[in-house]
């Protein structure tokens, strides 16, 4: 079977500094694939060369059979990227940047206006997507730009840290969305998340990842059973004891 | 996809013309800011002629023979408000003076009517009062000089008809007729040099302060709208959008030139307003400048709009390529700011010099400068001279093909998104 995404043996150096040290993983379609560790793990990076941002120094990264280098184009029509640190264009209404991005992916107005109805049930913005994005709150912003990653309906959804300044309530409403779109649209997901309770409630794999490789991968049960955890969090804390 | 770039234009050009900044800085400024300053110059300038137009004077007349007569009789028939003082020491007529809104006294000492007769030269003592330290109370203080030299031009008369009184005493004053004709693009005209050197001062300062207004707003807005992506954080996902890297160079290339555009407009209209409201008080003149051959032809015109056309995509692209290294606006403008200079130095320099007559070091450093051949061909178009319009055009636009290159490698790399740049010395 194709592997949603193939990374082999990924390097990058940014400077003298090591960001990735020969990262490895397979992720296959319709999965919600974790990647978890502190901060300079190399996270960010790797979703970085899968969005097609940024090339990685040797090593290669497949997504649905596409190399991110040389097939960058086609890579990012079936990508949907949602950053770490992500805005939206002040000067637009929510609906104009809806509007704007849906644009890219959908030949005629029906399609656009259907992607964007879907992004309006995703966000959860209803009437507040008409006014300009310089009125709303961060984590207003942050909802439209789930909304606008998943309103595309992409193969593959990469999100860097999905629900990063949303409150609770509305980020218990995100991670449902994400993981009925992954059910509903059979859209693979591959997330960065510091929030253990959110990556043991969406993925059905996780790995954790330090110093730019890989040091423990499983699904969420099997890894606090490897380690005797009550939860992630203390096997994470575990893994970073013995790494 | 087809409309992809056309989205993506849309999309830059109601973004940064959204943005107030932008907005005031670039189109509402230049509208107001121009008007505002040639209203200000304009009612000053008014003021000025207004406080002439009602100065009082005083005059002491201690001689009292037929010239001095004659003198004040000239004043009044000028309708000059004129105020007739005893004699009196001079520091009791100016303390007395000071208690009313009379600016000058003119005292006309004894012997005055005796000496012009005799031939000599007759005295006139003038005394002015300044108010304040501002144009019009220097202007008041000047205004006497006016009907003394019209009636020193009648006394002058006067003489010339006496001493030949078969002549004209215009011709005597004036032997010499001169008329002038100035040969222009091979054409004979029947004009003053003076008159056409106004006319040239106003294009060669005209042109190149547009061209420069122009291209400096072009690269301020290029490097505001890839900053404001950086700073907004909306590169990224810009970058990973179904579109080619060329075609978002070309979308913020194109949004750039639609925003500068306006800005030059806005500029442009203000400056229009500027100048009509600061030449208003000057005297029209009626010289048709399609007559005298200062139009551009058809083809000079789609010459110089090719010419601004490659100058705007590469000052846009530089703008950009330097601009990617920063992390924000403010960052931005602060390094593309140096490359106003590369605009600003022909510019100036060509305002007041032809480039031949410059030494030849300055000569090599401006040809090798790519704005200077703007401002070149805006001074060919109207000479006609189309060889001067296409080597510019030929240098400008390899030059915006090299930087469009270096901008496309940028865009195609990383270092769209990873460039940083450094003010630390690296060790």
């Amino acid at each position: 079977m194709e592997k949603a995404i193939e990374v082999i043996n990924l390097h990058k150096y940014f400077g003298k500094v090591k960001a990735l040290n020969g990262l490895s993983f397979t992720v296959d379609p319709g999965e919600i694939y974790g990647l978890i560790g502190p901060n300079g793990a190399g996270k960010t990076t790797a979703l970085r060369i899968l969005a097609t941002l940024i090339r990685p120094t040797s090593g290669s990264a497949r997504i649905f059979g596409l190399d991110v280098e040389r097939e960058a184009n086609k890579v990012r029509r079936i990508i949907g990227y949602l950053p770490e640190e992500a805005g939206a264009y002040r000067n637009l209404s929510g609906t104009e940047y809806l509007e704007f991005i849906a644009s890219f992916y959908f030949r005629n107005k029906r399609e656009i206006k259907d992607a964007v109805y879907e992004a309006e049930e995703i966000s959860g913005l209803g009437e507040r997507l008409r006014d300009k994005i310089k009125t709303y709150s961060k984590g207003m912003i942050r909802r439209l730009l789930v909304a606008r990653t998943l309103m595309i309906k992409p193969k593959l959804a990469i999100l860097d840290e999905p629900t990063s300044g949303i409150d609770i309530i509305h980020a218990y409403h995100i991670r449902r969305v994400i993981k009925n779109y992954a059910k509903d649209y059979k859209v693979t997901v591959l997330l960065s998340s510091h929030n253990m309770f959110e990556v043991e409630f969406l993925c059905t794999r996780i790995a954790f990842i330090n110093k730019g490789r890989i040091l423990v991968e499983g699904s969420p049960e099997e890894i606090k059973t490897r380690y005797g955890a009550r939860d992630l969090e203390e096997a994470f804390m575990e893994v970073a004891r013995s790494a | 996809m087809p409309n992809a770039l056309g989205n993506l234009i849309r999309k830059e050009a109601k973004d940064m013309l959204r943005d107030p900044k932008i907005l005031l800085s670039m189109i509402l400024m230049p509208l107001l800011m121009f008007p505002i300053m040639g209203a200000a110059i304009s009612l000053s300038t008014s003021t000025v002629k207004e406080a002439t137009r009602s100065v009082a004077m005083a005059i002491m007349k201690i001689d009292e023979g037929t010239i001095s007569n004659q003198l004040v009789s000239s004043f009044k028939a000028l309708n000059i408000s004129l105020i007739e003082v005893k004699p009196s020491p001079i520091e009791e007529a100016i303390q007395n003076l000071r208690q009313t809104n009379i600016t000058t006294l003119i005292i006309i000492p004894k012997g005055f009517t005796e000496n012009i007769t005799s031939g000599l030269k007759g005295e006139l003592r003038i005394y002015s009062i300044l108010r304040s330290i501002s144009l019009s109370e220097g202007a008041k203080a000047s205004v006497v000089n006016v009907p003394i030299s019209i009636y020193e031009r009648t006394l002058v008369r006067q003489a010339i008809a006496q001493a030949f009184p078969d002549r004209d005493p215009e011709n005597v004053l004036d032997p010499i007729d001169v008329k002038n004709f100035v040969i222009f693009k091979g054409k004979l005209l029947n004009v003053s040099p003076q008159l056409l050197q106004g006319i040239f001062m106003s294009q060669s300062f005209g042109f190149p302060m547009v061209i420069m207004l122009l291209l400096i707003s072009a690269m301020q807005i290029a490097a505001t709208s890839i900053s404001i992506e950086k700073e907004e954080k909306t590169l990224e996902t810009l970058l990973t959008l179904p579109i080619g890297r060329i075609s978002i160079l070309a979308g913020k290339l194109a949004g750039s030139t639609i925003v500068a555009a306006a800005g030059a407009a806005a500029s442009l209209i203000g400056i229009n307003f500027y100048v009509a409201s600061i030449f208003s008080f000057m005297p029209s003149t009626s010289i048709d400048l399609a007559e005298v051959g200062l139009h551009l032809s058809p083809l000079a015109y789609l010459l110089l709009g090719l010419t601004m056309f490659v100058a705007i995509i590469s000052a846009l692209a530089l703008a950009i390529c330097i601009a990617v290294y920063s992390e924000n606006v403010r960052e931005a403008q602060s390094l593309v700011s140096p490359l106003s200079l590369l605009v600003m130095l022909p510019s100036m320099i060509l305002m007041f010099a032809d480039i031949e007559a410059l030494p030849v070091s300055l000569q090599t450093v401006l040809y090798l400068i790519p704005y200077t051949h703007v401002v070149l061909a805006s001074k060919a178009a109207f000479m006609e001279n189309y060889a001067v319009m296409l080597r510019s055009i030929s240098y400008i636009t390899m030059f915006t093909i090299l930087i469009l290159y270096v901008a496309a490698r940028i865009f195609m790399t990383e270092k769209v998104v990873t460039a940083r740049f450094s003010w630390r010395r690296k060790r």
